[in-house]
């Protein structure tokens, strides 16, 4: 029996997925391989997903794919041991712009698809590293098993142990990761709406910074799924040393801080589960995003935007994984796999909202590393507010409380960081 | 037990996941006495399942049968000490939520 | 090792010789943790919602078994599974560690059934379409149910020999007979055992660690088909022995047991005031009599 595909796909992730069902539904001859029992099984991520790309590549996703609740209220929240300062943005509208899901449930859902077109998806293997010959890519490894395609795109997922173990990428840094830790904790329906205040097929996407990561570069996040929330803390792994308390201890103590723990009286916890996560945006690439056999897409491309309030990983995701596909393609009709045929892949990306969108924001990590936005400014924005609104006969004028409030803050930091903030975000 | 006031030993939220763990372990430490001279060991404070302990004699025990399969102690081991792979077979965490 | 016992079984039946064995591992899937399966507060089901099934951990074990024979002796193993249409994941996964062919018993008639149904409709099986068989290969118990009940039950339908706790086995082919080696856990013995086959065999959960799952074998699993259905259209079991129909056990109640609360003291200081402080506190507990 011949071994032989037209496309390798590694992982059985949203990205690889697509790419699949891409090729497979052109009559390319597909094989995925997934390390996890069933597709899905090793997926984690924040909770809400951008449906503009389905919009385009699954328009029956209204109907099919396994929505939880539509995100019509986001939250920004300073908080603090005992404060908090949020902003709040809420729409009264129809328009489908973004979802909470299980990423289990949603993979799941994008791997039947991919069957359906006609991939044939293999799972409970993980592949071990690439075949190369003559300084091409010519099948995938696993144990002692060799088997052979055309082209392999790599969507093996943010640790890339194939795309190191090849010797095509050296190994991941602490500094264009973070880690998220995640609780799924179950709650009735009419709770979370009463709770949160929202409709039963409304959802909140909740930012917080400051005291979750104990005012360390990070944050947390809060999603309403629709009998449960997901509840998170992300730590920038070069900034882990400064943490005073470990890391499981601080999701903990975020679920536990008196303005959440009201929100979740009577949960109870479903999942416990963890994942890196690129942060650091175009600083998060491997060296190479194709070569000769291969492509590189979803988060072991490093595609996921990080914008500190705004986290997108799986549009970007799906999308890079029909971008490949649609390389897959191109290079076909040339009759070549390699590395120049390939390069169509990179032109691709930067006609589309990857690169540009990542190009747009080649600074944000610079500017979201700075640990003062999770620490002085947050500590700033409670004080102020505190003693703004501490009416004892004292006048409050907006400037003296600003001043008496900012700490060791200088005016010229402020200024300096405000403005980053503004011309990168 | 309610979760409302306390916090969930990371056993017990370990507990709360689907496993299906290999006898075999995926995770070894290449060279113990590295750890033990490491000044920061990373990993017993960032690996959130706690699957790194540093024990009185200040040798670093581990164990992968809790392993979330992150992948953080591996990029933040300054000794590259961690040999780390992906559980083989489907072994591991099965995630029902992710 | 402990005491060697070696006792001889009376032949059965008639096997063919000479063209390798032909091992039979029925499987079954199971929750590896029951700890994420709840009861529902109010009917007290379990509830296994979103908790994935996957292949009991002590029949990988009994297949590792199975394939050992197999590879020292030549032959085919055949895993074969009572399951709805679903369970054709966990019998490709027996394909990618190595069985030569699964079959999936999948029919609405028989849901529901107990332990008796079940094994009725294994040995059944078993014997429909794989009559010349040498071996029936089983996992100690499931790690969501542990009966135990199935390997006897099959082996009592069958009319057959049975041995459990099975850690070895040496087959003669010419002779048709093999030599089981067995592990007595609380007594710490090995026993050995001489059957003429075939012979049913349940295989100690701590031994046989599972091979690997090969991605070339589970590529295989789908290109070749290897997984097949029957249903009792080609069975044609009696439907009042199979399914609940044929399953006498009810489930009456199940209840969460509780954790028992307990008294936490600690005491530091010196062993044997700790070994006074213990027996003083059990005592006084009226856990031990002094």
């Amino acid at each position: 029996m011949s071994q032989r595909f037209d496309v390798i796909v590694v992982g059985g992730g949203p990205s690889g997925l697509t790419a699949a069902q891409r090729l497979a539904s052109r009559g390319f001859k597909v094989l995925v391989v997934e390390r996890g029992r069933r597709p899905g099984s090793k997926n984690v991520y924040g909770g809400r997903i951008y449906a503009h790309v389905l919009d385009r590549l699954y328009p029956e996703y209204v109907k099919e794919a396994p929505v939880e609740r539509w995100v019509r209220k986001e939250r920004l929240t300073m908080l603090t041991k005992d404060s908090g300062v949020t902003v709040e943005f809420e729409i009264k509208s129809v328009e489908h712009k973004s979802f909470t899901a299980y990423l289990t449930n949603f993979t799941e859902w994008l791997s039947r698809k991919a069957e359906a077109a006609g991939a044939l998806i293999v799972t409970e293997t993980p592949v071990d590293s690439l075949v190369i010959r003559d300084g091409r890519v010519v099948g995938v490894r696993s144990g002692a098993d060799e088997v052979y395609g055309d082209v392999v795109i790599v969507a093996e997922g943010i640790n890339r142990l194939v795309l190191e173990s090849s010797g095509l990428t050296p190994k991941l840094q602490p500094s264009v990761v973070g880690l998220g830790v995640k609780e799924v904790i179950k709650l009735g329906r009419s709770e979370i709406n009463e709770r949160f205040n929202l409709d039963d097929d409304e959802g909140l996407a909740w930012a917080l910074a400051g005291y979750p990561t104990h005012y360390v570069p990070g944050g947390a996040f809060i999603y309403t799924n629709k009998d449960a929330i997901t509840l998170g803390i992300v730590v920038y792994l070069e900034h882990g040393a400064k943490l005073d308390a470990p890391v499981h201890e601080l999701i903990e103590e975020f679920r536990l801080h008196p303005f959440i723990s009201r929100l979740l009286k009577g949960g109870q916890l479903l999942e416990y589960s963890a994942h890196l996560t690129p942060i650091a945006g175009l600083g998060a690439m491997p060296d190479r995003l194709y070569g000769n056999g291969y492509l590189v897409v979803g988060d072991a491309a490093g595609f996921l935007l990080h914008l500190g309030i705004l986290i997108r990983g799986v549009d970007f995701a799906m999308e890079s994984g029909n971008l490949a596909a649609e390389a897959v393609v191109k290079a076909h009709d040339e009759g070549k796999y390699d590395e120049e045929a390939l390069s169509v892949y990179w032109r691709l990306l930067n006609e589309s909202f990857i690169l540009r969108e990542f190009r747009a924001f080649r600074n944000a990590h610079k500017v979201l590393n700075n640990p003062r936005l999770y620490s002085d400014y947050v500590m700033l924005m409670n004080s102020f507010m505190a003693r703004y609104f501490d009416v004892d006969g004292t006048p409050r004028r907006i400037w003296d409380t600003f001043m008496s409030s900012k700490g060791k803050l200088t005016l010229t930091d402020m200024a300096k960081d405000a403005l980053s903030l503004v011309m990168n975000l | 037990m309610s979760m409302d006031n306390r916090k969930i030993p990371i056993e017990e939220r370990l507990n709360s996941n689907a496993w299906d763990v290999s006898q075999r372990p995926h995770i070894r430490i290449i060279d113990p006495d590295k750890c033990r001279k490491c000044d920061t060991k990373p990993c017993t404070f960032l690996c959130p399942a706690r699957c790194y302990i540093l024990s009185q004699d200040g040798t670093v025990l581990f164990s992968h049968e809790g392993c979330l399969e992150c992948g953080t102690c591996r990029v933040v081991c300054p000794n590259n000490a961690i040999e780390w792979t992906y559980p083989r077979s489907g072994y591991g965490v099965q995630y029902r939520f992710g | 090792m402990g005491a060697t016992v070696i006792s001889q079984v009376t032949p059965t039946q008639s096997v063919g010789k000479g063209e390798g064995l032909t091992i039979i591992v029925p499987v079954k899937a199971a929750v590896p943790n029951i700890t994420a399966v709840r009861l529902d507060p109010v009917t007290h089901n379990l509830v296994r919602e979103g908790v994935p099934l996957m292949l009991n951990p002590y029949d990988r074990n009994a297949l590792e078994f199975a394939l050992r024979l197999k590879d020292r002796y030549g032959g085919r193993v055949i895993t074969l599974s009572m399951a709805p249409p679903s369970g054709k994941d966990f019998l490709e996964s027996t394909i990618g560690m190595g069985a030569d062919e699964a079959y999936l018993i999948t029919d609405r008639v028989f849901a529901g059934a107990d332990t008796l149904a079940t094994s009725y409709t294994v040995a059944m099986t078993i014997r429909k379409l794989f009559p010349e068989f040498n071996l029936v290969v089983m996992g100690e118990e499931t790690t969501d149910s542990t009966t135990a009940h199935m390997p006897a039950q099959v082996a009592s339908w069958l009319g057959l020999p049975y041995l459990y706790y099975v850690v070895d086995g040496e087959v003669n082919l010419k002779e048709g007979t093999v030599r089981l080696t067995r592990y007595l856990e609380d007594e710490g013995v090995f026993e050995e055992y001489e059957f003429q086959m075939p012979v049913i065999v349940s295989v100690y959960k701590d031994s046989n660690p599972p091979r690997e799952i090969s991605l070339s074998r589970k590529i295989q699993a789908r290109l070749g088909n290897l997984v097949k259905s029957v249903t009792n259209n080609e069975l044609k079991l009696d439907q009042y022995c199979v399914g609940l129909r044929g399953s006498p056990t009810i489930v009456a109640k199940i209840e969460d047991a509780k954790p028992i609360p307990r008294k936490k003291q600690v005491f530091k200081g010196d062993p044997k005031e700790a070994a006074k402080w213990l027996i003083d506190n059990l005592t006084k507990e009226g856990v031990i009599k002094s």
